[in-house]
């Protein structure tokens, strides 16, 4: 069977799209879980991105840069943090400012610090996993990979432990659903989502660190390029849930590597149509698996998203998808899920609610 | 007492202004920290936005889509909506006012001109609209469907510059030029100053009179202060939501428009809302929601903007120290919001014999304060 462009490359090229998107999302869905919905996160990731390449390039030392860029993101979330947990300020608003602040801080200091010139700092590589980089498949993209993919798929069952398992992830989530029960209980709600915006911070640093000194060694301005509001269309298509947001993380990374490829074709292969009809087919034996019933209006959509797509992969037709359809097709699903007709996701109650005591809070 | 009567109601507005004088000044430290001259930065600054005619006309062209912008978010905003997608209904209401410039001929410029500018208007109001259809029906949080909608429109723009709007004959990514049927006319001859420079002026007077002189006004503040007491008044809620959105979006898209066939460039590129739909909002902010106060707010950024270019020109500071100002300026507005809030508190506890009156004057959400 040839499977065309699903090959191996494009594997390993899902993950590298995939994995700064993933960094990012794993620290928002905590943020969120605790009721910061964090706009800033685009910020984030580039004050990561940029203050790890200055950090590596005035070190020399990878894991330095890598450090720096953490502190960086965890820097900004502070300041996110004492405006909207401490202040109470508007957090949708601050987090705007704070995208623009990293726009600006980043590109003032890039410019003055390293003019016009062009510096192209060395990555990490990968490290191999001797014996099991030999295996088929997997070999190539899971066991000789960057280890920021090592680093990102161990988080996964970290944050799984974190948010589900202890009783940190207890005050989390009760924080983002029912601040006042969490205050009733003895612990302090502010504190709890202090420590969750600081999280998505580091994790957004973490992340634009993958960016610039992981995985191509230099920085441009804007080099995040709407990766950070990625991460939060992932935590939305998710569902607020971790397996949601993998899921979500993969797919956007599989859709970004599929489009980079296509471009060098002149039609879109038969595989792809395929492709799609079979992740429409399995999306909606999951849905009722789950004991979920469709609605008409559903049915027919997923009836004739299969339909095309098995029709054009009969039939070939010389057609080429604009790139930017590819692009945009994370944020059309995103739309989607929100509307309720990729099921439907709930929003944490108390998500961008700012909590005050009743009584100790009025001055 | 009368005195001090006075400086609570002008309290919001020193605030402002202390915001805009305290964001400067760290953007001049930052200045002088790289080693330039704050004096010979604000100089260039200045010059930059009124040093001759051309200048002055360029700072006045500038303030036209962030005032359109700034008036969108704060009509959203009295009811309560959250309108963070105006940059994409800029991009959206811009591109269908530019395929209208491109795609229809012959035309004159008394036909022509006023179809691409409605064009853009619908075009902003439709894309808002799939924000508010969804918010009304399907209980999507606009702030979260808004910012996917820009995403969506940014990939719009990067395929239609590059597709079917793409100058004929070309590779480049742009849109051949608009025919002079379809744009403003010059008001001042070789400036940027065209004659678009008065739609934010009447759209200033429309929204002031709008909000604060009519029933649709009332149920807009009505349904922003608390809906449930709308609701009950037998305001329709979700109905007062969709159209706030929708005449937002409509702004926007006029900004959109404004930038295109009111612009120097006559062509349509990626990117073209440049951010404005973000700087829009730092406007609205800044002006703390008032529809009066969004000129100074919007003179300043337009400044900032024009100053901005000869500060980078001048004396090699890069222009991204505007952003770094604009940037704070939210942040602080953000904050002092709350800050400010708190103060009224005290003083109508302090005030009040604690009766309960205290909560009713402390209904900030009437003057439409976040």
């Amino acid at each position: 069977m040839n499977l065309g462009i699903f090959d191996t490359a494009l594997l390993t090229a899902a993950i590298v799209a995939a994995v700064p998107i993933l960094f990012a999302g794993l620290g928002e869905l905590v943020s969120e879980r605790a009721g910061v919905l964090n706009v800033g996160l685009e910020g984030m990731m580039l004050f990561g991105a940029f203050f790890a390449f200055l950090g590596a390039d005035m070190t020399g030392s990878l894991v330095l840069g890598v450090l720096i860029g953490v502190a960086a993101g965890v820097a900004l979330a502070a300041l996110m943090a004492l405006l909207s947990v401490e202040a109470g300020a508007d957090q949708i608003v601050v987090g705007i400012g704070l995208n623009v602040l990293a726009a600006g801080v980043t590109g003032y200091l890039y410019e003055t610090a390293f003019g016009g010139d062009q510096v192209i700092l060395s990555t990490i590589g990968n490290w191999s996993v001797p014996g099991f980089d030999r295996l088929p498949v997997v070999g190539e993209t899971f066991f000789d990979a960057s280890p920021f993919t090592y680093l990102a798929i161990l988080l996964v069952p970290t944050v799984w432990f974190l948010l589900y398992r202890s009783n940190w992830g207890l005050a989390i989530r009760a924080a983002g659903e029912m601040p006042e029960a969490v205050d009733a209980a003895g612990i302090n709600v502010r504190g709890v989502r202090w420590a969750a915006t600081l999280w998505a911070g580091a994790l957004a640093g973490l992340g634009g660190a993958t960016l610039s000194i992981g995985q191509t060694g230099v920085f441009t301005e804007g080099m995040t390029a709407g990766r950070g509001f990625l991460a939060l269309a992932a935590v939305i298509f998710g569902k607020w849930r971790l397996g949601g947001v993998v899921l979500a993380c993969s797919l956007f990374g599989s859709a970004d590597a599929v489009q980079l490829r296509l471009q060098a074709t002149s039609s879109v292969p038969s595989q792809v149509w395929v492709a799609i009809a079979l992740a429409a087919g399995v999306a909606v034996g999951y849905a009722l698996l789950r004991g979920r019933r469709l609605g008409v209006g559903a049915s027919l959509a997923a009836a004739a998203v299969i339909g095309v797509a098995l029709a054009l992969a009969i039939a070939q037709p010389e057609l080429n998808l604009p790139s930017q359809l590819w692009l945009a097709f994370p944020y059309i699903l995103t739309l989607l899920a929100l509307a309720g007709f990729v099921g439907r996701a709930r929003l944490p109650k108390a998500l961008a609610l700012p909590y005050h005591r009743a009584d100790a809070d009025a001055p | 007492m009368s005195a001090r009567r006075i400086f609570y109601a002008a309290e919001p507005t020193l605030f402002s202004v202390l915001v805009a004088i305290v964001a400067l000044a760290i953007a001049m430290v930052i200045v002088a920290l790289s080693g330039n001259s704050p004096a010979a930065a604000l100089e260039a600054l200045w010059e930059g936005a009124f040093g001759s005619t051309s200048r002055i006309a360029s700072t006045l062209n500038a303030m036209v889509p962030l005032v359109l912008v700034a008036l969108g978010w704060i009509f959203a905003f009295r009811s309560k909506r959250v309108n963070v997608g105006l940059e994409g209904q800029m991009l959206i209401g811009g591109a269908l006012s530019a395929a209208v410039a491109l795609e229809i001929g012959g035309l004159p410029l008394a036909v022509h001109l006023p179809l691409a500018v409605l064009a853009g208007l619908l075009g902003g109001a439709l894309y808002a609209g799939v924000a508010a259809w969804m918010w009304a029906r399907r209980d999507v949080n606009e702030i979260v469907s808004t910012l996917m909608l820009n995403l969506i429109a940014v990939q719009v723009i990067s395929w239609l510059v590059r597709g079917p709007l793409q100058i004929p004959g070309s590779d480049l990514s742009r849109t051949a030029p608009f025919p002079d049927s379809s744009r403003w006319p010059q008001l001042i001859a070789d400036t940027a100053l065209r004659w678009d420079v008065l739609v934010p002026v009447a759209a200033l007077v429309l929204a002031a009179f709008v909000l604060n002189r009519t029933t649709f006004g009332f149920r807009l503040r009505l349904t922003g202060a608390n809906e449930e007491a709308a609701e009950h008044a037998g305001v329709r809620v979700k109905r007062v939501g969709v159209t706030a959105l929708a005449i937002s979006g409509g702004l926007a898209g006029l900004a959109g428009s404004s930038v295109l066939i009111g612009g120097q460039t006559g062509t349509m590129t990626d990117g073209f809302a440049a951010g404005i739909g973000f700087e829009g909002i730092a406007v609205a902010l800044l002006a703390r929601n008032s529809p009066v106060g969004v000129l100074p707010a919007a003179l300043l950024f337009a400044v900032l903007q024009q100053g901005g270019g000869l500060m980078e020109a001048r004396l090699g500071i890069p222009s991204n120290l505007v952003l770094v100002t604009q940037g704070l300026v939210i942040v602080f507005v953000a904050a002092g919001t709350f800050l400010l809030r708190r103060r009224r508190r005290a003083r109508v506890s302090a005030a009040g014999t604690g009766t309960g009156q205290g909560a009713v004057v402390d209904g900030s959400a009437v003057e439409g304060v976040a």
